[in-house]
Order: C-alpha cells, then structure tokens, then sequence
C-alpha cells in the first residue's frame, strides 16, 4: 500500500458482520467475570483454593470474610486482629514459611481506609498466597506480624513510616526511609506529591545562599499542623 | 536530646547534629537491640531469649573495649549512600543497625501521578546497575494488571536482554567486589565487559545505561541484525573470559581467605529473615522466580539453578559467577529460537501503534496522542502482583488500580531492600574489615532499596 493509500477511507462494503472496534478509552468499571482466571499472565502458583479451604475450615466467616480473585490471584481478606493467628497458622500448617513482601494501600474516600497486604510463598509447595487487612482511620492499628515472620520488620516499618500505620508490638518502630523529625507520612493521598514545603530542612540552593526556614523546626518545638487530622472540605482554614 | 542552639547564624557548638530525633532514635535503638548471636545461643541453650527489642544487660566495660563506629552513608565501601551504625567490641561488631532512606525518591508516589507507560524511565533508576530487567518487571506487572498478552517474538527479546543486564549487574558486583578486597585490575577488565553490553544496548535500544527499551505490550524498537551480531561476538568472547576469571579467582589464597566463612547465613535463617535472589541460593534455597513461577518464555528454555550449600561469602561468589555462564547459556538459546514476528500488540488501548503508523495514518496519530494521555487502564479495583528474578532477586510490583490511566498503587518489592534487612543480621559476630567484603556480597543497590 503506498502512503497516501492508507489515509484513504475503504469503500463501504455490504456485509452482515459490524466490524468491532477495539479501541475505546473509557474506563472498565469493574473487573469482569473473566478477569479471575483468564489472563496472558497467569500463574499456577497464585491460586490457591485448597489453602482457602483449610483456612475457612480453621477460622469462622467474621475472620476470613472475603476472598478475591484477579489474574489467578488469590486474595484473602483477613479480620485485623486476627492476623497474626492466621499467619501462624499458613506458616505451621500449610508451609507458608516465606515472607516476601508487606505493604499499605491508601483507599482514601471509601471506609476503613487503609489496607495492608501480606504477601506469602510456601517454598516446597510452589505457592503464593495474599491476605488483606482492612484498617479503619480512626484506629490505625495493626497486630505486629514479626513474631511470626522475621522478616516483616522492615516492611512494617515501611509501613509505619509511608501510612502512619502503627504495628502492635513492633520491635523497632522506627521510621524506614524519612528522618525521625518528619512530620507526615507522605504515600497518604492527601500529602502533595511536591512535598510540604518547610518539612524537611533543605540547604540553601547556592554556597553563599541564605537560609530561607529554620532547618531544626521540629527540634525547636514547633509542631506542623498535619493535614491529615483535618476535615477535607476546609481548604480555606489551611490558606488562611 | 542535646539542645539545637537557635538559628541562623548561631555557634551550632559540639552538639550540632543533623536530624536530632532521627540520630536519637538511632542509637537508641542501637543500644536496645538484642543482638541477633545472643539470641542464636540463648535458643541453642534452650534459654528463651528476651525477645528483640529487649534492653540488653551492658557489662562493665573498664578497658573501653567498646565503641559506636558510623560507616557510611558517604563511603565508597557501601557501594552508594548506605550506613551501618555499629557496636565495636574490640574488632568484632558486637551490634548493628543499618540505617536507610539517603537516597529516597518516593517513586511510589510518583508513580500514582504518571500513566503506567511515563512511569518506566523511573524504574530504570531503581536498580540502575540493570535497568532492563527492571523496565520489563513494570512492564509485565502492567502487563498482567491488564491482561494483555505480548507478542512472542518480543518476549525472547526481552529474555535476551534481561539476561545481558543480569550479566551487566554481576559483572560489577565481581569488579567492586574484587577492588574491596584490595584487586584493583578486575575492575578494570568487568568494566570492559559492560562497556561491550552498553554497546549491545546502545544498539538495541539508542541508549546505554538507562535504556527505557521495554514498552507496554512489547518493545520500542525490533532488534537489529547487528545487534545480534554482537550479542553473539559477545556470547562467545565472554565464555573465555569468566572462565579466565574463574582460573585467577577460584583458587586465589587472598580471595578465598578474606570470602570463607565470613558472613555466613544458613537456610533456616536466610528464609525465616526473608533474604532473596543469589544470596538465598548461597545458602542452599533454590528459590529462583524464573522456576518457581516461569514468566516470558523461561520454561521454553534449558538452564541450571547454581544453588551452594555454605551460605557464605564465597558461596554466594560461586553462585553468581555460575548465573553469568547459565545466562549465556540462556541468550544463546533464545538466539536460536527468536521467532519472526511483531514486537508490539497489535491493539491501540494496549500499546503505543509503530511510528509508521503515527506518520502516515490519521487513526495512528489519534492512538498514539490516546495512548500518551491516557494510556493503558485496568479494570477499577483490579489488583495484581508480578515478580521477575532480577539480578538482585526477586522484584516485584504489586498494583492497585481505579479504572483510570494511572496506577492508584504501586508497591515495589524491591530485592535489595529485603537483602539488606538480613545484612544487619549477618554483620554482627563479623569483623569489621569483613563488612566491607560482606556488603560487596550481599550486593545491594540503594537506589532501589531506598525506592
């Protein structure tokens, strides 16, 4: 075909079959049915129904009270303050004895804002499980999984450190990548993704520039306001 | 807390430090921690032990045997901006706390304001000793989030260079090795070596070290004969060369004293403290995600697990330098195999149409301003987590979406990050000349465990 060719339209053909159209950008509401299982990369190790079993069989419906699947993913829904027994149980029961990875998701608008996920492999068995907690804002709190897994330290003071999740009986809950004397949590939804100016004492731009803030407010005392703890709609109390 | 003096122009005095609270809370913690051997004997006794976090009982120290030692976070040996606050007892570290975050971007958050395709030139700067595996994780994460498939030719493209950047990051894992132990050469001939694969990626790609090649739904570019000329010229001259460097290495007195032995982890421990990649298999776990979930084409291809029981320092030596000769083995076949074929789903919501078609073609330019606006979209709430072997480990993304064009969640796992929780265990009983041996090793990269 030559060039000019192409941007030429086809003739108007008569045929019963309507050519679909691939292309559209709106927005797929919600997963399809198909989604669970139908995916160019699904995995085998990722789904795990017999180990949903077991733990349905184990704990009653109010801990386990939703399972999820998308890609072959399997998501367990775990009630918060159980979360330590079920990991101990994946961990003695079904060989879930490796912990690969833990993190928050900020849900903002909806209720219990916040979600943890537990992602677990179980090395001999060559499966991957994922539980979820919910966490309402007004209780952040999550029962430490450390005891169990050793491993979750980091991640949970990841955790800490990016949502402002605290973990109950955390060995070290300290702050994972910003300084002690940083104020916010900044994954949160509502933390600018340039930064709240003032936060972090920053040098001066040149050799000879000036100091533009107090580099030490917080070990002076002064204690920012936090966005978080404000209601949403008064944007005009925080602009004064 | 040692009173900040007031500020500007005060005599900031000997209290002066930088981030107050942070330090405070540093070596607190420091002084706190229930060191990892003391725990080790006191389960081998059958002693329960206090538990982590417990207050230490602190022995009368008349001779001043003890010391708190800061290496890093600017010290060459840490292999970018890492620092290890330590408890010296004599020369051994009695304790050890490492402290992270000096090189922290937050590209999670960044990644909530970009569409899914303008995200990837900022993986290339995770782990930026292989930026192409890490271009191909977020693109298969991306991938699976959407569900759309890649064509085949594309995927042993993609193995191919994944390959090559592993064989890239190792070869400066065993030259920075090698200069902290004092051999200053080997350095100098690795380097030759990943200036050839910057060649070959230059090729490939047009771009050296950041390569941004990977796309969503397949690759930028086709790879040319060229290209595969070298990559083949490569294959066979470094054959000769890691088995030169295995002549001079694998029996050197000096390299094997300063390895053996030192920073030894077993099994048990390196899965229960979650350690990952080649470090994991120096102790004996064959955890490699290529087996254990195959993604692109690697159950298609033959190639060993190289797996070492010692879980020292010169196992996991022994595993890496294994790894560079199955990747080899792995391009070489993929060479063979390289199907004809497009490199890029042919679907304008999946991925960007080719630049012919942008030129000449009305629909071509409306897709690919379509596809830059807004990009590839996942289903609202669906989520999906994705995870390749990257020369570090394990990487994996874990993504949330809300139905638009940008992700509303990225989770990196990121292997260095997980690698480094375990190294603070392994320092403590080691001497502190090792650390620096030890953290070659261990072979973190702070841009991605600091994200």
């Amino acid at each position: 075909m030559r060039d000019d060719e192409r941007n030429v339209q086809p003739k108007h053909e008569e045929s019963d079959e309507q050519e679909v159209l691939k292309f559209h950008f709106t927005p797929v509401d919600e997963p399809r049915e198909e989604d669970a299982d139908r995916n160019p990369h699904a995995k085998k190790t990722t789904r795990v129904p017999e180990v949903v079993h077991a733990l349905r069989d184990a704990f009653d419906e109010n801990v386990i009270w939703r399972v999820e699947t998308y890609a072959n993913e399997d998501t367990v829904f775990v009630d918060k303050a159980r979360i330590v027994d079920v990991c101990q149980f994946l961990r003695e029961e079904e060989g879930f004895n490796y912990f690969v990875d833990l993190g928050g998701v900020d849900r903002f608008t909806e209720d219990d804002r916040y979600e943890v996920f537990y992602n677990l492999v179980a090395l001999e068995r060559q499966k991957r499980i994922r539980l979820k907690v919910r966490v309402d804002e007004a209780d952040l709190e999550v029962p430490s999984v450390t005891d169990v897994y050793r491993a979750a330290n980091w991640n949970e003071r990841e955790c800490w450190d990016m949502f402002g999740i605290r973990f109950e009986g955390h060995p070290d809950h300290r702050r994972m990548y910003m300084p002690e004397d940083f104020e916010y949590h900044p994954l949160r939804k509502e933390f600018p993704q340039l930064g709240v100016p003032g936060s972090l004492p920053l040098p001066p731009q040149t050799p000879e520039g000036e100091l533009t803030m107090d580099p030490f407010a917080a070990a002076h005392g002064s204690k920012p306001r936090k966005s978080y703890d404000e209601p949403q709609s008064d944007v005009a109390d925080d602009e004064e | 807390m040692p009173q900040a003096p007031s500020f500007p122009g005060a005599d900031l005095g000997e209290h002066f430090r930088f981030w107050p609270r942070h330090n405070e809370a540093l070596y607190d913690r420091l002084e706190s921690k229930h060191a990892w051997l003391e725990e080790k004997q006191a389960r081998a006794e059958g002693r329960r032990p206090a538990g982590d976090g417990a207050i230490a009982e602190v022995d009368e120290d008349p001779l001043e045997h003890e010391m708190v030692l800061n290496i890093g976070p600017q010290h060459p040996a840490t292999h970018g901006v890492l620092r290890c606050v330590v408890k010296l007892d004599g020369e051994t570290i009695e304790k050890a706390v490492v402290d992270i975050g000096y090189l922290h971007r937050g590209v999670e958050k960044l990644a909530e304001h970009k569409t899914y395709q303008e995200f990837m030139p900022y993986t290339d700067r995770m782990d930026y000793l292989s930026p192409y595996s890490n271009n191909v994780a977020w693109c298969l994460a991306v991938e699976k989030l959407a569900g759309i498939e890649v064509p085949e030719r594309a995927q042993w493209i993609r193995m191919i260079m994944c390959e090559l950047a592993r064989i890239s990051s190792h070869f400066l894992w065993l030259g920075v090795g090698l200069m902290d132990a004092g051999a200053v050469s080997v350095f100098l001939w690795t380097f030759q070596g990943r200036e050839d694969i910057y060649n070959i990626f230059d090729e490939v790609a047009g771009a050296r070290f950041t390569v941004s090649h990977s796309r969503i739904g397949g690759l930028a570019s086709d790879i040319s004969p060229e290209a595969i000329r070298q990559i083949r010229a490569f294959c066979d001259k470094y054959k000769g060369v890691i088995a030169d460097w295995e002549q001079l290495l694998n029996r050197n007195r000096i390299w094997i004293d300063r390895n053996k032995n030192v920073g030894r982890i077993t099994a048990e421990e390196a899965i229960e403290l979650g350690m990952t990649g080649a470090n994991l298999r120096g102790s004996g776990v064959p955890y490699d995600v290529r087996r254990f979930e195959p993604y692109l084409r690697y159950e298609d291809v033959d190639f060993d697990i190289p797996v070492r029981e010692d879980g020292d320092c010169l196992a996991r030596y022994f595993v890496r330098l294994e790894e560079m000769k199955q990747s080899i083995r792995i391009i070489e076949q993929c060479l063979d195999r390289l199907p004809e074929g497009p490199i890029r789903a042919d679907d304008a919501k999946q991925a960007y149409p080719s630049k012919e078609e942008v030129y000449y073609s009305m629909e071509g330019m409306i897709h690919d301003f379509m596809y830059t606006e807004t990009g590839t979209t996942a289903p609202k709430g669906a989520h999906a987590y994705h995870a390749i072997e990257s020369p570090k480990g394990e990487l994996g993304f874990y993504l949330t979406s809300d139905g638009t064009g940008n992700p509303f969640r990225v989770r990196i796992n990121a292997p260095s990050f997980t690698n480094l929780q375990v190294m603070e265990y392994i320092m403590e009983g080691t001497l502190l000349a090792d650390t620096v041996i030890l953290i070659g090793s261990i072979d973190p990269v702070m841009g991605e465990a600091d994200k």
